[in-house]
């Protein structure tokens, strides 16, 4: 039963079925959702932490940049006590002839006596206007003096006005000899009682403020450029990424790659500086909404359950017991009974299925009975017409008559014909019964035969063997005559030569063996085959030839209720020998008589 | 011709009409189709009667061939059964009538005067017909000797070829032929001192017996030389060599090397 379910249920998979297109829709639906929510996760995920580095990236920027701002203060005002340093002012008010040597390292002194209570100047430049100049740390640099004496650099400090100008590198007259990067905060020094520009003060920061200030707040994530892109201090890695679009005190930001890994990039100006911070984040964990996803994970879960729930429900609810009531069905019709089906069914929609169906094999049912009942009708009457046609009484009458005449006029042969032919037909109608006594039935053979002997001359001649106990054996009624009508036209007169009809019969554990054997001219063996296994669809009415043997053949199996009840032996050119086997059925016999 | 296979039949059907007031004479009699191909030329007749119901050859098959080589024959159908199917065949082919057994004697003597009518009726347009055939004859005989005698040896030639052939006779050579079936029927015995008959009748037994020596069955060796009728093929066969058919083969195996000519 359930193997033979699966099979129904592997048919119907060709075309649609419930419960498979419903399993599609669940798996489809689950299969969205779930990529709908891991979507939703990385998008919501990725915005948080770009959100978040974006928040921390510009905290930190913020703070350092003014942390930056407030530093180059310091430097600035510091810068503004050098230039009322005593020794400086001597320095500069002297006349261009005057300057020694001695007063230059004077005022150098006076210079570094300042330089000594801070950190982080590198160096100190001075030049008067006639451009005799002193610096701290002489040595450490080297001059670009092409550029020193030309005016740029110059016009750039004084349009400051005696305020700061921060610069890169010296304004670009000196560098450092081991190429460090220095930020230069530039003025031009006004003498203060007669207001008249005497020169111009250069201090140059070294980088190592700045890295100081990144390792106090212990960043190693930044990297401080100038506004030219030079690396000034913090990860040099870094450098790289500068370019114009972080020239602004806005911060910006920027989505990089790193060694494959996506990191944020963010970078700003600080304030009225020429320099640059850049920072890159990776976008940490701490940017993860988790509590959000935990409760989207569970949502999921839930639809999960519910989902596989309804597909369970729906099986074990609907399509099961389809299943079952289809195969309870086809149980039905495989057994060819038209029994109600009983199948246990949840729901009153599949209930009235089945109740639909049962009414209906109750209305076929009742088609049936009818249509055996018109059936039987007819045959009665069809019988009773056939009787009515034949009228036995007139036509034995009129034999009789008949055979008297003959007698009369001494024609004694005719008298004889006539009596075997009134005989055969009274035992050929037998009252119209269906079965009669195995004698009867060689009556019916003798009479016949003598009846054909009569036709066809001295072309047979007839032997039985019946065994005495078989004597009153109920047969069906003509299965010997057909036989022997066989013998003669297929077997006997095909041969042209005389022939012998022998008929046997004995009793076998109960059952009546009938032989009929004619030495004609044989059956091939193909011939032989057809008879015995042809259906009716298969044998052709018209083809009269094999249809009597046949149709006898399948009433003796009918009245038998088995197949192998015949049994067909023969050599071509020597003889046919037919053998039935027909089983007692004493209680069919006493109800025929 | 009366055509049926049961003799009594056959002896009524002779025996319960009176042909002598129609002017009219039974003229044969064949138990079979094949007997009756054998035996049409010889007999003539421009009546048959025809049984469907015969073994070996039936009366349908027997009046396809008749009506294609015996135009003016009038064939008259007789039937013990009233099916259908041949009811059907028989009106397909050109019958004159169609007759239910047992039959009357007053319904026979109807059908036999309205033939009688049919035949004289054509008889006129017959007869001159078959003048002119005979001097179309002539004029054949005296255009070419030659070809004629080479007519005479293919045509032999021919039926030593084919006289397995059981619709075989000396109607259908003529027809293939081109020839008047008296015509060829003169000729040939003119040319070979046998008549045809006789000559394919003399070469189907001749090849019988050799199937006689080797043991084969009657109805078996019937069929192999062309007339599967085996009660004809008897007769035939009795006639040709003094002896059944059976005593033949028994002689033959007492006797191994014994020819009988």
């Amino acid at each position: 039963m359930r193997k033979f379910l699966w099979r129904r249920v592997n048919e119907l998979n060709e075309k649609k079925t419930l419960s498979s297109s419903l399993k599609k829709v669940i798996l489809g639906i689950v299969l969205s959702t779930v990529a709908a929510f891991m979507l939703a996760t990385y998008v919501i995920t990725k915005r948080e932490q770009i959100d978040y580095g974006m928040r921390d990236s510009e905290n930190v920027l913020r703070t350092l940049s003014s942390n930056i701002s407030s530093e180059m203060e310091k430097y600035m005002s510091l810068s503004r006590l050098i230039m009322t340093e005593d020794r400086l002012v001597t320095f500069l008010r002297a006349s261009t002839l005057s300057v020694d040597i001695g007063m230059i390292n004077d005022a150098r002194y006076g210079i570094m006596d300042i330089l000594n209570v801070t950190e982080g100047v590198d160096t100190v430049m001075v030049f008067r206007e006639d451009m005799i100049m002193l610096a701290t740390r002489n040595f450490m640099y080297i001059y670009d003096y092409d550029r020193m004496d030309g005016n740029e650099w110059k016009q750039e400090i004084y349009d400051g006005f005696g305020s700061t100008v921060v610069s890169l590198d010296t304004f670009g007259i000196a560098a450092r000899k081991d190429s460090k990067a220095v930020v230069t905060v530039g003025r031009a020094i006004y003498d203060t009682s007669s207001q008249k520009r005497t020169g111009i003060l250069l201090m140059n920061i070294s980088n190592n403020v700045f890295e100081r200030m990144l390792v106090r707040i212990r960043y190693n994530n930044i990297c401080i450029l100038g506004d030219d892109g030079t690396y000034i201090a913090g990860n040099k890695g870094y450098a790289q990424y500068f370019d114009d679009y972080f020239l602004s005190e806005k911060i910006k930001y920027r989505n990089i790659k790193i060694g494959g890994e996506s990191q944020l990039l963010s970078g700003c100006q600080v304030p009225n500086l020429p320099i640059v911070i850049l920072r890159v984040s990776p976008y940490g964990m701490e940017g993860i909404p988790f509590r959000m996803l935990y409760v989207l994970l569970f949502l999921l879960t839930v639809f999960m359950i519910i989902a596989v729930y309804v597909v369970l429900f729906i099986r074990q609810t609907i399509t099961n017991p389809i299943y079952e009531l289809s195969a309870s069905m086809e149980n039905n019709k495989k057994s060819g009974e038209l029994r109600k089906i009983d199948v246990e069914v949840p729901y009153s929609e599949l209930e009235m299925l089945e109740g639909d169906y049962n009414s209906m094999i109750d209305h076929v049912n009742e088609l049936f009975d009818e249509l055996v009942e018109k059936e039987q009708t007819l045959q009665r009457a069809e019988l009773r017409v056939l009787q009515e046609q034949i009228k036995p009484h007139f036509l034995y009458n009129s034999i009789e008559t008949i055979g008297y005449m003959a007698m009369d006029s001494g024609a004694e042969k005719v008298h004889d014909a006539l009596e075997t032919l009134g005989s055969f037909y009274r035992n050929f109608l037998s009252k119209g019964d269906r079965e009669i006594p195995l004698s009867r039935e060689i009556w019916i053979v003798k009479d016949y035969l003598s009846l054909q002997k009569l036709r066809y001359g001295d072309i047979l001649e007839d032997e039985y063997h019946i065994d005495e106990k078989t004597q009153d054996f109920v047969v069906p009624k003509l299965i010997l005559q057909p036989l022997v009508e066989n013998c003669i036209y297929h077997g006997i007169r095909m041969k042209g030569e005389k022939g012998k009809i022998e008929i046997t019969s004995k009793l076998v554990d109960g059952e009546l063996h009938l032989t009929v054997k004619d030495t004609g001219v044989g059956m091939k063996q193909e011939d032989i085959d057809k008879i015995l296994c042809s259906k009716r669809e298969e044998m052709d009415s018209n083809d009269s030839e094999s249809f009597g043997l046949w149709g006898t053949i399948e009433r003796i199996r009918y009245y038998a209720g088995r197949d192998d009840v015949v049994r067909i032996a023969s050599e071509i050119g020597e003889f046919t020998e037919i053998e039935f086997i027909i089983p007692n059925k004493s209680a069919l016999a006493s109800r025929g008589e | 011709m009366i055509i049926d296979d049961e003799e009594s039949a056959r002896k009524l059907m002779r025996a319960s009409i009176d042909y002598e007031s129609l002017g009219m004479q039974v003229v044969g009699e064949a138990a079979s189709g094949i007997e009756a191909i054998n035996t049409i030329d010889e007999l003539r007749p421009d009546i048959a009667f025809v049984d469907i119901n015969m073994p070996f050859m039936d009366g349908i098959e027997f009046t396809t061939v008749a009506t294609g080589r015996y135009p003016n024959l009038i064939i008259i159908i007789m039937t013990a059964v009233d099916q259908f199917e041949y009811a059907r065949k028989c009106v397909s082919l050109p019958v004159f009538d169609y007759m239910l057994k047992p039959m009357v004697r007053a319904e026979v003597t109807k059908v036999l005067e309205r033939a009688k009518e049919k035949l004289e009726s054509s008889e006129t347009a017959y007869s001159e017909e078959l003048k002119s055939a005979g001097e179309s004859e002539e004029e054949i005989s005296e255009e070419g000797n030659l070809g004629e005698a080479n007519a005479t040896e293919v045509i032999k030639k021919y039926v030593k070829e084919n006289f397995t052939d059981s619709k075989l006779n000396l109607a259908f050579i003529a027809q293939n032929f081109g020839f008047s079936s008296s015509y060829l029927s003169r000729k040939f015995k003119q040319d070979t001192g046998k008549n045809f008959v006789e000559y394919l009748t003399d070469l189907r037994m001749k090849k019988a017996i050799k199937y006689a020596e080797n043991g084969y069955k009657m109805y078996q060796t019937a069929s192999e030389v062309g007339i599967p009728d085996p009660n004809y093929f008897s007769r035939c066969f009795k006639k040709y060599a003094g002896m059944s058919y059976s005593e033949f083969v028994a002689e033959k195996c007492v006797q191994p090397g014994t020819s009988v000519s």
